[in-house]
């Protein structure tokens, strides 16, 4: 076999693998990736302000989202801004007021049940709402719902709830790496116990 | 350039350059998922940088090098943790186990898989994605010279692991 099979054999071999991903879909998690690069830029103007003014906050708000919705609500732990198209950009620092965001994303019209952890470990101990049940569905379903990731910077998810098939909802699960938060994210049916 | 016409020309060369960078990504790393979403995450990361990403003199190369230097072991899509793929057990599945993998032929992932993880990117970069010598070690951070060592080590290693499956094949 010479160099020019080889390399034909090798290029053959994943020549039928073709990106599932929709452009539009790389351009929303693309805003993700904007969103968490203001973070730096954010986290500085709250130190030049850490003299305790309260106006810092609501500074995090133009900052981190020039030309947007305001935040709904706003906190230092996390933030969650619903952009005019629907979706919901979420942003945690820290996990604290669980409730507060869960309350935050349904008042946003997104059906979610949310859990922080508290405990670090290197496997993740999920706890679950008794009430949830699972939605079975391929990751692509859950991929067009959410994006983001964990971040030194912070954690940033972009929602599309509208992407929701009818019924289901988003659970979310938030525990303490190392280094990072991780999520561990699922879809859920919805019920009031559950979801809201 | 405008907004809108900078997302035309994403999307042109998000259309023109996913699959090809996929390809290369998954020679890479073996296993499709991972590369899904090393890719996407360059993308992304593309999109968000765009000014300077299309004035790249290789855009493609500078999403495959991103793609390559991203961790995003740390991002869990599913509520199941999601282990560090063992390159040989996923390319050594038959074709009949999953869709993703009957998309790839399974012999020559296989080889790739035991290739040294720096053999295999210079493959994927040189033979898939089809980049000069010069431009390989731009993007490895690696001199030209270890890239011909590299590819060359890579090319008899295949070589000595495809050549019986190969003739066997155009023996039946």
């Amino acid at each position: 076999m010479n160099d020019n099979e080889l390399s034909t054999a090798v290029r053959e071999s994943v020549a039928g693998i073709h990106s599932a991903t929709p452009v539009a879909q790389i351009i929303s998690r693309g805003r993700a990736v904007r969103a968490r690069r203001r973070i730096p830029r954010v986290a500085g103007a709250l130190t030049v302000a850490a003299a305790g003014t309260a106006l810092a906050v609501p500074m995090l708000v133009s900052s981190g989202h020039p030309g947007s919705h305001p935040a709904r609500i706003q906190l230092d732990a996390w933030t969650v801004t619903k952009q005019a198209n629907g979706d919901i950009d979420v942003t945690i620092n820290q996990l604290r007021n669980p409730e507060g965001l869960q309350s935050a994303l349904r008042a946003d019209g997104l059906p979610v049940n949310l859990t922080f952890s508290d405990t670090t470990s290197n496997h993740i101990r999920v706890v679950q709402n008794a009430s949830c049940r699972d939605y079975a569905a391929g990751p692509d379903v859950l991929n067009a719902v959410v994006h983001g990731g964990s971040y030194a910077s912070g954690t940033i998810l972009v929602i599309h709830p509208s992407a929701l098939p009818s019924g289901v909802g988003l659970n979310i699960f938030v525990t303490p790496d190392t280094k990072y938060l991780t999520l561990v994210l699922s879809l859920v049916h919805t019920s009031r116990q559950c979801t809201g | 350039m405008g907004v809108r016409n900078q997302q035309l020309d994403f999307a042109e060369f998000y259309r023109g350059a996913a699959d090809e960078c996929l390809r290369t990504v998954l020679v890479s790393v073996g296993d499709q998922d991972t590369a899904q979403e090393l890719v996407d995450e360059a993308f992304a990361r593309a999109w968000a940088s765009w000014r300077d990403v299309s004035r790249h003199p290789a855009p493609k190369a500078w999403v495959v090098r991103t793609a390559l230097n991203t961790g995003i072991s740390r991002w869990r899509r599913r509520r199941r943790e999601v282990p560090v793929p063992d390159l040989a057990r996923v390319a050594d599945l038959p074709a009949a186990s999953g869709a993703s993998a009957s998309l790839v032929d399974p012999q020559v992932m296989a080889a790739l898989a035991r290739l040294p993880a720096r053999q295999r990117q210079v493959v994927a970069l040189r033979l898939v994605l089809d980049l000069d010598t010069a431009r390989t070690a731009e993007v490895l951070g690696i001199a030209p010279g270890t890239v011909m060592a590299h590819l060359g080590r890579a090319m008899a290693a295949l070589r000595h692991d495809l050549q019986p499956e190969l003739q066997q094949e155009s023996q039946s």
